[in-house]
């Protein structure tokens, strides 16, 4: 196991304090909120069990007893699984293979499905999500909204897509273009080639 | 490429700036040695960033002092050649001489006569970036010959447009064996070869309507261009980058690469959508400093 204070970045010397939010942090910074449909979030899902562990092993050693129940719980599978589906097979199939990460095959089935449903669109924007194609995803998304507005599935795909994602931000760029009002931005895009005077 | 990814030099630190000029100045360096006379010409921020991100996070920011190129008689603090410096002079050279050749296709006569007279010029320095990057070299290639088959048909997806630029930046960091250094890299350099291409269209946009060339955007769009949906799936392609970062160690170039995709690659965006960037793109970061 990795030395548990590397983990968390601190020295063997850090108080408390400094751990809580070296580990504060982190979690902040790999919290599956972060990475929920992100490609990449069983990496994040790694780096929050490694980090809960390094924390939990301080702790341990620090005070002599494991306390359980002080265990860090961010854990969770918030990876997007595409398990619904109870109707036609072939689309149960192509879930299995986007889980899987068998794009091009998943995409074959679909091209092969005489019959476009809401289901249909949904699965095919999944694939162009996970290939990057994220315009062509919302759209997908869209039209399966617009035929099968009850389903939540295909809403909150949709929902994602109109949010833009979303990323951890580091202290000192929270919020910086949108909160930003023009001046400031022209100040700012002045500052971003030096500006004629400094 | 272009020149979109530069940091915000306001909000860099000093030393994070010293940094950043090093770098540049190192690679205007590196190409020089490596590649040519000609090759600093094409020395741009966009590669630079590239050099960052491709350095071992472990090793320290270590300047050296050298001349510059553009002004013998000055001189500077800059990076020493490192692999991640001499990969990112070589790729920047590479992409240089392929979009260089396809321009030939795609000109006037006399303008592509020009382009042929310039790549003739410059085929010495491509051929020696070439041939310590060859699987690169072969990757840029087909990518842009797939980027302009699609260009011709006038795809209407700038999904699949986009995929060929974006699939063409992710090839410039080779595999390393690490499966998640190597996974978050692929999903940056995609994203940000995405969004490259996407500002690049945006930024052409009324050029190519009033010239009646292909544009991804008008493509997709039609005459009207609906900028709220460009932005979102342009900030989507940001978050997805960022968040592919923050899997990753840079060690002492954290800073400058986190000023780079937090707050230069969105105010860049701002700036192009709003038609000011044409003004400033033209700047030096560090025009004024001494």
């Amino acid at each position: 196991m990795k030395d548990p204070y590397a983990v968390l970045g601190v020295g063997q010397n850090a108080s408390d304090e400094e751990i809580k939010k070296a580990y504060r942090e982190l979690a902040r910074k790999y919290h599956p909120d972060n990475y929920a449909n992100n490609p990449l979030a069983d990496l994040a899902e790694e780096k929050m069990k490694e980090i809960n562990e390094a924390y939990d092993a301080i702790n341990k050693m620090r005070s002599g007893t494991y306390r359980g129940g002080q265990s860090a719980s961010y854990q969770g599978g918030y990876q997007q699984q595409y398990s619904g589906g109870a109707g036609d097979p072939s689309f149960s199939r192509v879930r299995t293979l986007i889980n899987g990460g068998n794009l091009q095959q998943a995409e074959d089935l679909l091209q092969g499905m005489p019959q476009k449903n809401g289901e249909w669109y949904f699965l095919s924007g999944s694939i162009a999500y996970r290939k990057g194609w994220l315009d062509e995803a919302a759209q997908n998304f869209r039209i399966a909204v617009q035929m099968e507005p009850n389903n939540m599935e295909y809403r909150q795909a949709l929902n994602m897509m109109q949010a833009g994602g979303q990323a951890y931000r580091p202290y000192g760029y929270a919020g910086t273009t949108d909160a930003m009002d023009c001046c400031t931005t022209m100040l700012c895009l002045n500052c971003l080639c030096g500006g004629g005077h400094c | 490429m272009y020149g979109y990814v530069r940091p915000v030099r306001e909000e860099l630190k000093g030393k994070d700036f010293d940094l950043y000029r090093a770098t540049y100045c190192g690679l205007c360096r590196c190409m020089r040695r490596r590649c040519g006379m000609f090759a600093p010409l094409f020395l741009n921020f966009d590669f630079t960033f590239l050099a960052l991100l491709l350095w071992e996070p472990e090793e320290k920011f270590t300047p050296c002092s050298g001349r510059c190129y553009a002004n013998p008689l000055v001189k500077k603090s800059m990076c020493p050649d490192s692999p991640a410096l001499e990969l990112a002079a070589e790729e920047s050279m590479v992409l240089t001489w392929w979009k260089l050749r396809d321009g030939i296709q795609d000109e006037s006569f006399w303008k592509g006569m020009l382009l042929r007279g310039a790549s003739m010029g410059i085929k010495g320095e491509y051929r020696r970036a070439a041939a310590s990057c060859l699987e690169f070299d072969r990757s840029t290639r087909e990518q842009l010959e797939r980027l302009d088959r699609l260009e011709k048909e006038g795809c209407p997806s700038m999904d699949r447009t986009a995929d060929a630029f974006a699939a063409l930046l992710q090839a410039a960091a080779p595999k390393t064996g690490e499966v998640v250094r190597d996974r978050a890299m692929e999903q940056l350099l995609y994203h940000l070869g995405r969004w490259i291409y996407l500002i690049d269209a945006r930024d052409d946009l009324e050029e190519d309507l009033a010239a009646g060339r292909y544009n991804p955007i008008a493509a997709r769009f039609g005459a009207e261009v609906d900028d709220q949906a460009l932005k979102q799936t342009m900030d989507h392609s940001i978050n997805l980058a960022c968040s592919a970062f923050q899997l990753m160690e840079f060690g002492c170039r954290s800073a400058v690469l986190e000023n780079i995709l937090y707050l230069g690659i969105p105010l860049v965006q701002r700036a192009v959508f709003d038609g000011s960037w044409k003004a400033i793109k033209k700047q030096k970061i560090w025009r004024n400093h001494p």
